[in-house]
């Protein structure tokens, strides 16, 4: 037995979770299974990759079904800060989720995915000459001439199927009614959808929810690099407000929940004109 | 508390993709692309996306129902299948094998879609077979 499959063998004997959201290789495929003490001799087919899944998103259908249930998941850097951002919506509550952590994503202190979905990949011929390239830093893109800008995206969402897959994998999307299905927002009956009415509002809704796992980007038939745009979104919303999504224990500046602003509006040009 | 996570195939058209219905207590709650599948490589359109939604419908037909004076009756197995074979015979009689059409459907398997091209060709005698995967 791994150091890990142990672990979660003695979570869940102890009953420090009641479940344990974690993968095991099934037909050839790693996918995602819910360990229970029923079944605690599962414990040893236990895997932590390669493919990840939304496993916080599994674990607030538990949570919304058993308010007292105590969960267990391996967590990833991206599935933590989902679990933060699901807490701070109250679609979780605090400690009732308890995290394994493994490793995951490039950053600066390991340079390799484990996760293979989200090495940056070089875009075609076509996509580089009229669209975005995925793997392109937020500089680069702003490099662009505005117009040249304009015209690369609108490539990019013309190209869109309206598969809604983007929002149903999303780790952070919760609400009950979606402004991408209300009729008077978006146009129905068309495609592509409204462009970039459709991707606009939807990255809006992103700013201080996305926790760029890049999951949007995974699921997209037409490969719009959406984790980009969401970037930008969030970049926005961090030089204005100051606001690290994913990271702290405060609603996002644009909650309208509660009686008051969360936050102080544009510190950063209150502080510059101080 | 009992979650359960599902490979399939999907059943809407012939390309078959991957996918991975989420079970909770029983009930088929969510349907996702199954990530390392070849066919879709985790990705979905959105019939596949919605695949476990048919599952629970109200309005779902789960007995034959027949049709007469412009109303629906619920009849069981024996006397649909009747009704259907007196109808069809007086239709082919009256019009010829080619006034009917069969339609199959990609909610069934391959089988039952062989049996049902077979049925129109050597029992009715038309070549009008049509699929709704035929995309």
């Amino acid at each position: 037995m791994t150091p890990i499959q142990q672990q979660v063998k003695n979570w869940l004997e102890e009953k420090r979770v009641d479940i344990f959201l974690a993968y095991r290789i099934l037909d050839g495929h790693p996918l995602p299974h819910a360990f229970t003490r029923e079944h605690i001799e599962e414990t040893a087919e236990l895997v932590t990759g390669p493919a990840r899944y939304s496993l916080e998103k599994f674990a607030t259908h538990i949570a919304s079904r058993y308010p007292a249930a105590r969960i267990g998941m391996v967590a990833r850097d991206c599935n933590q800060r989902a679990l933060n951002v699901l807490r701070v919506w109250n679609q979780l509550k605090d400690g009732q989720v308890e995290t394994v952590p493994v490793t995951c994503c490039p950053s600066h202190l390991h340079h390799h995915a484990d996760c293979s979905y989200l090495e940056p990949h070089p875009a075609g011929a076509v996509k580089q000459q009229l669209g975005q390239a995925p793997n392109q830093s937020l500089a680069e893109v702003e490099a662009q001439p505005a117009a040249e800008r304009l015209d690369r995206w609108l490539y990019e969402f013309q190209k869109c199927i309206k598969c809604y897959g983007c929002r149903n994998i999303c780790p952070v999307c919760f609400c009950k009614e979606c402004s991408l299905e209300h009729a008077e927002l978006i146009g129905t009956g068309h495609l592509p959808p409204d462009i970039p009415i459709f991707h606009l509002v939807r990255a809006v809704h992103m700013a201080g929810r996305c926790v760029d796992c890049g999951l949007c980007e995974d699921a997209c038939p037409a490969e719009i690099p959406l984790r980009l745009l969401y970037r930008k979104v969030n970049a926005i919303v961090k030089d204005l407000f100051d606001y690290e999504t994913g990271s702290g224990d405060t609603l996002p500046p644009f909650s309208i929940l509660g009686d008051k602003p969360t936050m102080s509006p544009m510190p950063l040009l209150a502080a510059a004109q101080e | 508390m009992d979650l359960k996570f599902v490979p399939s195939i999907c059943s809407y058209c012939g390309t078959g993709c991957g996918v991975l219905f989420e079970v909770l207590d029983g009930e088929l709650v969510g349907t996702l692309p199954m990530k390392t599948h070849p066919v879709n490589q985790g990705k979905l359109c959105i019939k596949g996306w919605n695949l476990h939604e048919h599952i629970n419908s109200p309005l779902r037909l789960k007995h034959p129902l027949l049709k007469t004076f412009g109303r629906f009756t619920k009849v069981d197995w024996g006397k649909a299948v009747d009704v259907t074979a007196h109808r069809l015979k007086e239709v082919i009689a009256a019009h010829g094998p080619d006034s009917v059409g069969v339609l199959v459907s990609a909610k069934m398997t391959n089988e039952e879609n062989y049996l049902a091209q077979k049925f129109a060709r050597a029992v009715i005698g038309t070549n009008n077979v049509d699929h709704c995967a035929r995309l």
